[in-house]
């Protein structure tokens, strides 16, 4: 039997990355295509893929698909579902409650985002040099995204934020009298930021290696030609290293205008104080199971997915613009 | 650069498939079912509370079991919010545990969406015990004739109060004293200890549903909202006022070091609470802790009523003789007053209040003011909460703090709060 290849894209390293198949040959489909797997591999294929299958029909489509039409009623859980049209996203732009979760959740991104990246990538630039105990640190600069989901990491942040807590004092030591920040509306959200930069872990990683694929004769070549530390940056590190940079763009930005944790947690479980950390998914949460207007909920919830689609469409459509692949790659 | 781009194809795949498999492990894990039949029948309980009530209740059931064995009672705590979220999503659900404690503010809420077990049948079969409620306490939880609730202990509004501080600043709060005595005292207070005077009552529902009592009205009627802006706008404008002044506590300061009580904490010299909970404060605070009365607007009428926290049965159990039995047991047995002493409140049986002799001063001082409170004679019947209470209270005591921290005026917060009142009497 002839050896499957499963990844028409895989090429091997070197190659020129002409792809079987697309080099207009008179075998016509790519070659991966004309060997069929038999049928009782197909079954065997289906078999493996059957939990995920049942579990993406049941526990993600089935819930998805009744959440829209859920979003066009008035449902409060117990009685049925009252169709009731647009209601509801009528209802939301006429609140303030939710224009103050959308002026939160706007805030956060923008500003926790790319504060997280710069740290990401300034911290994977220090790890990428080769220095003694390089191992150690690039697991202790990780160690904060592994734990930085749970709800003691929370825990832990507002007790260090809080009023006479180690931050107040040290304010206190370098003479700012702002007092704890978890009390303080105007603060709190900053804690929160504090605590997503904290986690910088996960694109560190992503950036380091990016850094470890730029040529080092590029910048042997721009060291040749007199360029300086940022002029290196701006224009090697940077362009070579931009898919990487979208790619962690794209995901912290998605990932950002979905958190809900820490925002919980840190404000003991109140969104506020006034209101300060109502992030969108703490509102659309209390809606849905304080309130018991599940319908409203279900209505915000399509509109942050439609949302994220839209900044992510930006995104890639910007990508044009600031991303450079290497020739022929995509 | 693209000649590694990250994972490929099989590794994401392989990625997919572990987590599906974790998918397809919890939900089976959620899918435990519950049951059996012949043997022994057991009936959930859950309640809201701190770790302290748990271990009360957990042997309390530990006696029950062992006088009625043929009845496992599985038990289940949370802090009261997330009580409330978690019943609500299992009730929903159509897997409501058997036994919940309840509280009025749920009561039509939940009867509404026929979520609470009717007990009437289970007293005419002999299963639940009605006798010997004190002062009518067994029709708290009457609704059109259903009986959806059994009260466990009575309690009642109270002003806790910081003792030393009170004593410094010469003031003896008394029955009959009104609202300008306390404002002075407030002051007096401030000027001479540099302390605010109250943890800012202006976000407590039951307070406030108090003073409009005390002027012919309520919070709530049968089905709707008792008072208008007209009552609210300038008791919120006051309220401002008085946070400005120094007069009630810096609202920053009690965000800070919630969930712990500003009395406790050296925050203020008092605050607006069940007095019940007036347990607590030794253990969180360095002081000592008394009650005093409810302020009034004439020196007599203070609207005050007792609350109660209750047991019901849910309307889905399989099991309502033994649901009856168990609320029986808890409401009557004399070991479990000695058990849980005043920690649901006051006993509501004659039988239970005459087992527990308070030894310790927080609760002789309960005993002490409930018993003053009934001889005064200010108890009066308690006002009907509709379906959406519990939705409306958290919104009165999150506009009220928003209010004092300066971020929206009197007016847009007395706007604010009625608009979401408006949609929470709609939605529930």
């Amino acid at each position: 039997m002839t050896h499957i290849q499963i990844s028409p894209g895989a090429v091997a390293p070197g190659d020129d990355r002409s792809v079987p198949g697309r080099s207009g040959s008179q075998d016509g489909p790519p070659a991966n295509a004309a060997k069929r797997p038999g049928r009782g591999e197909n079954l065997a294929g289906y078999l493996f893929m059957s939990p995920w299958i049942a579990g993406f029909l049941f526990l993600i489509a089935g819930p998805m698909v009744f959440s829209l039409y859920l979003s066009f009623t008035e449902y409060n859980l117990f009685e049925a579902p009252r169709w009731i049209g647009l209601q509801n996203f009528s209802d939301m732009f006429a609140d303030p409650r939710w224009r103050q979760s959308v002026e939160v959740t706007s805030w956060y991104v923008l500003i926790g985002t790319p504060v997280k990246l710069a740290a990401a990538l300034a911290v994977a630039m220090l790890l990428a040099q080769k220095r003694w105990g390089q191992s150690f640190y690039r697991a202790a600069f990780y160690a904060p995204s592994l734990i930085g989901a749970s709800v003691s990491a929370a825990i832990v942040w507002r007790a260090l934020f809080s009023d006479d807590a180690i931050v107040d004092r040290t304010q206190k030591v370098l003479g700012f009298e702002v007092g704890g920040w978890i009390g303080d509306p105007e603060m709190i959200i900053y804690a929160l930021i504090a605590l997503t930069v904290w986690q910088f872990g996960a694109p560190m990683v992503i950036f380091l290696a990016g850094l470890k694929q730029v040529p080092q004769e590029l910048y042997e070549a721009a060291e040749m030609d007199g360029a300086g530390r940022w002029r290196k940056f701006f224009h090697i590190t940077l362009p070579m290293i931009s898919p990487v940079l979208f790619f962690n763009v794209l995901l912290e930005t998605i990932h950002s205008f979905q958190i809900f944790g820490s925002a919980y947690i840190v404000s003991n479980g109140s969104c506020g104080p006034a209101d300060a950390t109502l992030v969108y998914t703490c509102y659309l949460y209390e809606q849905g199971f304080v309130n018991s207007r599940m319908g409203f909920a279900s209505a915000m919830g399509w509109l942050l997915l439609v949302a994220v689609g839209l900044v992510t469409a930006v995104l890639f459509w910007s990508q044009k613009r600031w991303v450079h692949y290497e020739e022929g790659g995509r | 650069m693209s000649r590694n781009n990250g994972m490929d194809r099989r590794q994401l795949l392989k990625l997919a498939g572990l987590s599906a498999a974790g998918l397809g492990l919890t939900a089976a894990g959620c899918g435990s079912g519950s049951g059996g039949s012949g043997g022994p029948v057991t009936i959930r309980h859950s309640w809201w509370g701190a770790d302290d009530r748990a271990k009360k209740i957990q042997q309390c059931v530990g006696l029950f079991e062992k006088k009625h064995p043929k009845i496992k009672v599985k038990t289940d705590f949370q802090q009261y919010p997330d009580f409330w979220k978690k019943f609500n999503t299992q009730a929903a659900g159509g897997n409501p545990p058997d036994v919940i404690q309840n509280a009025v503010t749920f009561l039509r809420k939940y009867e509404a969406k026929n979520v609470l077990l009717d007990l009437s049948p289970q007293v005419e079969k002999g299963n639940l015990d009605l006798g010997g409620f004190r002062s009518g306490l067994e029709k708290f939880a009457e609704i059109d004739g259903k009986l959806l609730g059994v009260p466990v202990g009575s309690n009642s509004m109270a002003l806790v109060i910081d003792e030393k501080v009170y004593e410094k600043a010469g003031i003896t709060p008394e029955i009959g004293w009104t609202w300008d005595d306390w404002y002075a005292g407030l002051q007096k207070i401030k000027n001479g200890q540099k302390i605010a005077g109250d943890a800012g009552p202006h976000g407590v529902m039951y307070l406030y549903d108090l003073i409009l009592r005390q002027n012919g009205k309520a919070f709530f009627t049968e089905d709707g909202m008792g008072f208008g802006e007209a009552e609210l706008l300038p008791y919120w404008t006051e309220a401002l006022e008085r946070v400005e002044a120094g007069l009630y506590a810096d609202p920053n300061k009690v965000e800070q070091i919630k969930p712990a009580s500003a009395t406790a904490k050296g925050l203020s010299a008092g605050e607006f609470t069940w007095d019940n909970f007036s347990v607590r404060y030794s253990a969180e605070g360095k002081s000592s802790y008394g009650l005093a009365p409810i302020p009034s607007t004439d020196g007599k009428k203070t609207g005050q009523y007792l609350g109660s926290l209750m047991l019901s049965g849910t309307a889905r159990t399989k099991h309502p003789a033994e649901v009856a039995t168990f609320i029986s047991f808890m409401t009557h047995d004399p070991e479990v007053a000695r058990i849980m002493g005043y920690d649901r409140g006051v006993p509501a049986t004659t039988a239970q209040f005459e087992a527990f002799q308070p030894a310790d001063a927080p609760s002789k001082a309960i005993a002490a003011y409930e018993t003053s409170i009934a001889d005064a004679g200010v108890l009066e019947p308690i006002t009907p909460h509709p379906a959406g209470a519990d939705v409306i209270e958290a919104a009165f005591l999150r506009i009220g703090a928003d209010l004092a921290l300066g971020k929206t005026s009197p007016k847009d917060s007395v706007k604010q709060f009625f608009s979401e009142a408006k949609t929470a009497l709609a939605a529930n």
